[in-house]
């Protein structure tokens, strides 16, 4: 055989199987890209069932928060809280809180939230929105901030129908954690110990959650607008400045002079604290081992050879084996024993406190009734703003009793002392008028504070349900109209509200 | 004359398509990569996806690669010797897709990585080797008589792994 045909044979010989490798390697690349595929989800969608259909267990998961149904009147429980917050939205309605599902639906269904008839009619700012949808990161990313804070809360009525989801947490393009308020980030830069350009991904498991699980106010900022309207944004802030301690965010307060409500009893400039989670939990054991709330509150879960995070967010206690049992030894009881007794201490001090402040309330009413100057008046205001403030510190995040114990304790003891303070001062002052032998009057049902207070409970109730019929239901339309609104976020849910309906 | 002249031509375009092709292969195969110890080239090929991402969020990740377990340490020859072996059985097992969904080391590479265990953890381990010499040896093969990850069954790439799935695998997204 000739030398060229040979060498020929071999050449083929060689080639059949390099060919059979470079096509190999074109199927491997493409099963690759098709692994590694992101998938297309449109930026700050919405509506979570479309994440869902590509994060199965995630979104069924976040779903079985719709199991924690069940509506609870803590007002009825704690009349005192009417007098406390008389003035405020809290003395009208207020429930203990329930799935991530129903966050929309509480919102709107509060009397808190009021009965507006348009986009023009309060009683609430926009900003009430900006903790319950996953609307809200869209309409600031389509606005602007400082557009999305200005105005009634009815205005934005008709753009935000879904329930927190997906998009609050989520980057669609590397579905990371990602925060999407700019406030958090904000306030992490001026509180100073942990900006948020050096947070980790342990961090951002509870960055994301702090977003919304704080303490903040309304911040007031000018601005123009298209048309050269001055306007006035209520612009989301986190007092942290000076710190997240009870004490530092009361600074930061009293330096600006804040105020969130005046007290329609005894006139005190009060403050309301929100659900300082975030703060509270820092200072606690959890915290301080480098914990993240996604931890406890969202466990692993392994099915087969699948491990992925629980998204049905709730107590740690409806799963202690898969989350306390992850680290500590005992067994379920002991753990549950332990933890009734934290909230037992907790609830002593806070009961105690409260009956103290509320009592004060009424003292001063009476001492303004009988004459007394503000000049007499302010030394116990003031205690009474301080003792009020940190009482609601300690116990407006539920978890706070658990997440730093002796921190909760600590401020309630200051809250009762500063609540005794006021009362002291008071009853001086009302000797003075001679009326030292005064007795607050009974606040012992939810009712009989009410009556105190002068809430025209039955007014506010029968004018919510004309919105719940009207305005609300509009708004859905609306939502769905725009092709924004996932009516699986509302499937199966009734309307449960702690007054008539 | 004719015939002769055309089978030379023949001859000569065939070996440019051999090398033509093989520079093809060089650079879709990344063949250039395969001479660093890089973790990143061991997932130029998806199968090794939950292995890489096992890896990645265990401690290991910090100390040691993918060849410094896998590969013998105790010549550059024998490293390349073996480097070479595996390759081709991997891409000969990629090319006619005879590999099922739970990769399994030989006893060839069960031996490297014993070796190469008890060569980091040498201070931690002298005495058990020491130890086991007075006894009977279960498994001939590795030191020590028993393979280090049949008691330390989570190091490195965790007890739930298979070519589909694995532990904080959301993908591997650095390619």
């Amino acid at each position: 055989m000739r030398k060229s045909t040979l060498l020929t044979i071999v050449c083929v010989t060689v080639m059949v199987p390099m060919l059979l490798l470079g096509v190999s390697i074109k199927e491997n690349k493409a099963a690759q890209q098709a692994i590694n595929e992101v998938p297309k989800i449109p930026k700050l969608e919405p509506r979570s069932s479309e994440w869902g259909k590509y994060f199965p267990r995630q979104y069924e998961t976040y779903m079985g928060t719709k199991k924690s149904d069940e509506i609870k009147d803590v007002l009825q429980g704690s009349p005192e809280l009417v007098i406390l917050w008389a003035g405020y939205g809290f003395s009208k309605d207020y429930n203990a809180p329930r799935g991530h599902f129903y966050m929309l639906e509480d919102n709107m269904n509060t009397l808190r939230t009021g009965a507006p008839l348009n986009p023009q009619t309060g009683p609430m700012p926009t900003p009430c929105w900006t903790c319950k949808s996953s609307d809200v990161p869209r309409l600031i990313d389509k606005k602007g901030e400082l557009d999305f804070y200005t105005g009634k809360w009815a205005r934005h009525g008709g753009e935000i129908v879904n329930p927190i989801g997906c998009a609050d947490c989520h980057s669609n393009d590397t579905m990371k954690l990602t925060l999407t308020r700019d406030y958090l980030k904000r306030a992490l830069d001026a509180e100073g110990s942990k900006p948020f350009a050096e947070a980790t991904h342990q961090d951002m498991r509870s960055l994301v959650c702090a977003q919304c699980h704080a303490e903040y106010y309304f911040k007031d900022t000018e601005w123009t607008d298209d048309q050269g309207q001055k306007q006035v944004a209520k612009v989301v802030t986190f007092p942290w400045d000076n710190g997240m301690v009870a004490e530092d965010i009361e600074t930061y307060y009293d330096q600006r002079n804040f105020v969130d409500w005046t007290h329609a009893l005894s006139k005190t400039p009060m403050l309301k604290a929100q659900h300082p989670d975030y703060e509270t939990f820092i200072t606690g054991a959890h915290g301080k081992q480098g914990l993240s709330c996604a931890d406890c509150h969202m466990p692993y879960v392994r099915e087969g050879g699948v491990k992925y995070t629980n998204h049905q967010i709730g107590s740690p206690l409806d799963n202690i084996a898969n989350t306390c049992l992850n680290c500590h030894s005992g067994t379920e009881q002991e753990f549950r024993a332990t933890i009734a007794e934290k909230l037992a201490r907790k609830d002593e001090l806070s009961r105690t406190a409260m009956d103290i402040l509320a009592k004060a309330h009424l003292e001063a009413k009476q001492a303004w009734d009988l004459g007394a100057t503000e000049e007499e008046m302010k030394p116990a205001l003031q205690d009474i703003r301080h003792g009020q403030w940190r009482w609601d510190y300690s116990i407006a995040g539920h978890g706070a009793f658990f997440h730093a114990p002796e921190e909760t304790l600590r401020v309630l003891g200051s809250a009762i002392n500063k609540g005794q303070e006021a009362r002291i001062k008071l009853r001086a002052i009302l000797a003075k008028y001679n009326a030292g032998d005064f007795q607050a009057p009974d606040f012992s049902t939810k009712e009989k504070a009410q009556q105190i207070i002068g809430l025209p409970y039955d007014k506010l109730v029968e004018e919510k349900q004309q919105f719940l019929n009207g305005l609300k239901q509009e708004w859905f339309k609306q939502g769905a109209e725009k092709g924004i609104y996932d009516p699986k976020s509302r499937e199966g849910m009734e309307l449960k509200t702690s007054y008539p309906n | 004359m004719e015939t002769k002249k055309l089978m030379t031509y023949v001859s000569i375009c065939a070996v440019a398509t051999v090398i033509g092709t093989a520079a093809f292969l060089v650079n879709e195969s990344r063949m250039l990569s395969y001479l660093s110890s890089d973790p990143k080239v061991c997932i130029n090929c998806h199968t090794m996806n939950t292995h890489y991402a096992t890896w990645q969020h265990s401690s290991h990740r910090e100390e040691a690669t993918c060849v410094d377990c896998h590969l013998p340490r105790d010549s550059f020859l024998n490293k390349m010797i073996a480097k070479s072996r595996d390759g081709f059985n991997h891409s000969l097992a990629m090319t006619l897709g005879s590999y099922g969904s739970n990769l399994r080391v030989t006893d060839d590479a069960a031996r490297r990585i014993q070796d190469n265990c008890i060569s980091c953890h040498q201070e931690a381990v002298s005495q058990m080797l020491a130890n086991s010499e007075l006894y009977q040896h279960g498994d001939a093969d590795v030191q020590m008589g028993r393979r280090c990850w049949d008691c330390h069954r989570e190091v490195p790439h965790g007890t739930t792994r298979n070519l589909t799935t694995a532990h904080n695998n959301l993908g591997v997204k650095e390619l």
